[in-house]
């Protein structure tokens, strides 16, 4: 539940299994197929789901981020890369050709459409999706990595009190430079004596709960239900016609050295179809979750 | 059978001069809720380690220790026994509140839906619902305890441990903490031995209270024979309610009261005299302020709330000064904006009649004002606490022969000699907060602030920190301190203030300042409110008994 907004993260709320297959596949097709139709989906689908995880005020930032960036790399491939047979004109005696204009469009689509996809990948797999995943490979590590996330801010915030309490007593309280390192150097090593002070009582408290016993479990607040089955069904399925498709050839297309015809046949249809419904998957959940939410508060 | 039963226990550890434990024998009954106190050093600790075997400390040890009838090896389910230490923060594990609470359950093997259900239900009995999946760090101290505490109780103990878990709590957080155990007690049935030196919460819903000393019981009674059995002049007798002081010194034949109602039907009961009423006591001051603060305001960032709304305060030159006040109020913020820490953005604050930003680099804290943090640790940085004594003299240029002799000076001063050669993390908070303190009066500052200096420290503790400052303010210097422990300061404080809303709301000597309050004043203010006025302190209260001549 997202408590800024009130309105429920539909698409987040997925096993994070499924969430992840979800991004590893729409990133990989994303980044290495170079077919317009496909890569236009992609970024259509990056720009729809990320508008639906954007909070007020975000659109206009990014869009003074991603516009300028866009047009950086549509325009810069077609200067330094001299590829393909249809020049438009030359540049300094070297000509610039339709073929890499194309490309170079086409490359930006490619770029912007995967950063947009990462966007919404950090803001859907948290830290606990991401070490939970983990957790099932390696449990050791991710309880190591929980225990570090949990000591950081204690230490930060420890180290910030003794610095304030050794400047309130005038110590080395100065702005000159050797001062400032006599300083910090004080508050560390008086650091160094109180985490280990800390992990003590720390690693009493887990022998205390028998930390150390046989047969330790993993828990996680992480359930897979039949909702999350069938998204995952359909994921697979969408993800198997494309990747098929793909594979042997009935989206092939080049820029260079001349643009070939974007392919129209029944089975490249049947492509477009499957990856265009796949990459609108989330926004689509998140639209009807939406209007779902609507009807409902209506009736609060 | 008895749930646990200690035989001639005895203990030492490795290079200890004497037995920390000596020939112990105790029993702890099924359902009991048993009171363990004493002064700090007696073995309270080492005693509830040796009961936990997978924290016993290593050393010798004889005697015998049996859990339901069984040595204590034979005991192989580390639940069956929960352990929560002083500490809230440090026993933490996990970044996030529902991982914190299946720890213990993953660390036994029990599969994910039964954690599911357990956790679930642990979380809804003690209220933790609210914050279950936010982060551990942003809980506030009483939450971080009271989620310690949980994490034990998912594992389903037939026995729970406790060393002094509130000593780093404010009374509000303690006294929740305390009700929690209480409930636990009652409605589950289950038998709890805690370390406590609050007693005033702790006694009326004792079974039984444990006395230690010296590393030997010294006495197991009922709560209300505990008076009775305390030797006269014994040190722990100030850490008793005030009620069982009273009914002690008057010597009543009737039942011992131990809570605030029952000492004042105790006192009608033995026919109060209203003329025997102190008379207020004159407020006098020195002329010279020196410390002065007018509408002073601040914030920690631009967006954020105010914590100092135009507060404004004057202390004059050798007064003990206490602010009083709520949690989270912003107490500690005001010490820090004195103190230079953090700076106002309006107003006017004076230091010994100086503004305070005409005080350049350490000027401020050179023979001038010294700050004690609430943490006394935060003030060592050293491996001995010589060398951190040695370090404030060696900023302030002292020639070297000099600084072994103030250093012993003001050990004495302090009571802290025996402590100079060790390392200052392996003492107790009551010996941290005494060497703290002597490490900042080595600036030899005219103005002092503390940051709730009774924290964690036991009667006996607090009477010499009480000495000390009478002491100081002899010696001239100014002191102004801020805590939550009523009874310290109306018996320590020249006035006390109340902190509200970003002020200062009142400034009073402490027997006007608690008496006008009704609810935010000491107990035994509490007990003799409307029969004596300006008896706010347990020695005005027997005062007057004793004028009254009851009994």
């Amino acid at each position: 539940m997202d408590r800024r907004s009130g309105k429920l993260k539909a698409f987040g709320s997925y096993h994070p299994t499924v969430l992840m297959i979800y991004f590893l596949s729409i990133l990989l097709i994303a980044a290495f197929l170079s077919n317009p139709v496909l890569q236009t989906e992609a970024l259509l689908g990056g720009i729809l789901f990320c508008a639906t995880l954007q909070r007020r005020g975000d659109g206009l930032r990014d869009l003074g981020f991603y516009l300028p960036l866009f047009l950086m790399v549509a325009v810069t491939n077609p200067i330094f890369s001299h590829n393909g047979v249809t020049p438009l004109f030359f540049l300094n005696g070297n000509p610039v050709t339709l073929e890499a204009v194309f490309y170079g469009i086409a490359l930006a689509v490619t770029v912007i459409g995967v950063l947009l996809w990462c966007k919404c990948y950090s803001r859907i797999m948290t830290e606990d999706k991401f070490l939970y995943l983990f957790g099932r490979a390696a449990p050791k590590l991710s309880l190591t990595l929980s225990m570090a996330l949990r000591f950081i801010p204690v230490f930060l915030r420890q180290s910030r009190r003794v610095s304030r309490a050794q400047k309130a007593m005038g110590l080395y309280a100065g702005k000159s430079i050797p001062d400032r390192v006599k300083n910090r150097l004080r508050v560390m090593t008086a650091m160094i004596s109180w985490s280990l002070e800390h992990a003590m009582e720390t690693s009493a408290s887990m022998k205390a709960r028998g930390y150390g016993n046989k047969g330790r479990t993993n828990f996680s607040l992480f359930r897979f239900r039949a909702s999350d089955g069938a998204l995952l069904a359909v994921l697979l399925l969408l993800l198997a016609v494309s990747a098929v498709g793909a594979a042997v050839g009935v989206t092939a297309f080049s820029y260079y050295p001349k643009v070939s015809v974007i392919p129209l046949s029944p089975d490249a249809l049947t492509v477009y179809a499957a990856f265009g419904i796949l990459s609108l998957l989330p926004s689509i959940i998140e639209g009807k979750e939406a209007v779902v939410w609507r009807f409902y508060r209506s009736r609060i | 059978m008895a749930l646990l039963q200690v035989e001639d226990l005895s203990f030492r550890y490795p290079n200890g001069a004497q037995n920390a434990l000596d020939h112990i024998d105790l029993q702890v009954e099924r359902g009991e809720f048993m009171v363990l106190c004493g002064p700090s050093g007696c073995g309270k600790t080492t005693l509830l380690r040796l009961l936990k075997q997978e924290l016993a400390p290593a050393g010798e040890r004889s005697g015998q220790i049996f859990y339901e009838g069984a040595p204590q090896s034979r005991l192989h389910n580390a639940g069956a026994i929960g352990f929560v230490q002083q500490n809230p923060e440090s026993q933490i594990v996990t970044d996030k509140v529902w991982h914190e609470l299946a720890f213990g359950l993953e660390n036994m093997g029990v599969p994910t839906e039964v954690i599911r259900r357990r956790v679930g239900e642990m979380a809804s009995f003690f209220g933790i619902q609210g914050w279950f999946r936010q982060k551990t760090d942003t809980l506030s101290g009483g939450q971080k305890q009271l989620l310690n505490l949980a994490a034990v109780m998912v594992m389903q103990p037939n026995l729970l441990i406790l060393d002094e878990p509130t000593v780093q709590l404010d009374p509000i957080a303690a006294a929740d903490f305390i009700s929690t155990l209480q409930k636990l007690n009652r409605e589950l049935g289950l038998t709890i031995l805690l370390a406590e030196h609050r007693l005033e919460e702790v006694l009326p819903i004792a079974d039984r209270v444990l006395l230690m000393k010296n590393g030997s019981v010294q006495l197991c009674e009922t709560p209300r024979k505990i008076g009775a059995a305390l030797k006269a002049n014994d040190p722990m007798l100030f850490a008793l309610p005030c009620a069982v002081r009273l009914w002690r010194e008057l010597g009543a034949a009737d039942d011992c009261p131990l809570t605030v109602r029952e000492g004042r039907d105790f006192l009608v009961r033995h026919d109060p005299k209203p003329a025997a009423a102190p008379p207020e006591a004159p407020y006098r001051h020195e002329e010279e302020a020196t410390i002065s603060l007018s509408n002073v305001w601040f914030r920690y960032e631009k967006e954020l709330p105010d914590i100092l709304r135009g507060s404004s305060l004057t202390v004059f030159r050798k007064e003990v000064f206490c602010i009083l006040g709520g949690n989270g109020a912003g107490k500690t913020t005001l010490l820090h904006v004195i103190a230079g820490l953090d700076k106002a953005y309006r107003g006017k604050i004076k230091i010994g009649g100086k503004p305070l930003e005409n005080y350049k680099g350490s000027a401020l804290y050179r023979q001038n004002l010294a700050f004690l943090p609430q943490d006394p640790q935060t003030v060592f940085v050293k491996d001995t606490v010589r060398a951190d004594l040695s370090e404030i003299l060696e900023v302030m240029e002292l020639p070297r022969f000099e600084r072994e002799e103030k250093i012993k000076r003001i050990a004495e001063k302090l009571g802290i000699t025996r402590l100079l050669d060790r390392h200052p993390y392996d003492l107790s908070g009551g010996e941290q907060q005494s060497c703290a303190l002597a490490k900042v009066l080595l600036s030899e500052p005219k103005i002092l602030l503390l940051d709730e200096p009774t924290k964690g420290l036991d009667a006996g503790a607090k009477r010499s920190l009480q000495k000390l400052l009478r002491e100081l303010k002899t010696d001239g210097i100014t002191v102004l301190l801020v805590t939550h422990d009523l009874e310290f300061a109306a018996e320590t404080a020249d006035r006390c203030g109340l902190f509200f809303d970003g002020e200062i709301l009142s400034a009073d000597p402490p027997q006007k300042f608690f008496a006008e309050n009704s609810f935010y004043t000491t107990a035994a203010n509490r007990i003799a409110r409307g029969l004596w006025k300006n008896a706010v302190t347990c020695e005005q209260v027997l005062a007057c008994c004793k004028a009254s001549e009851m009994l």
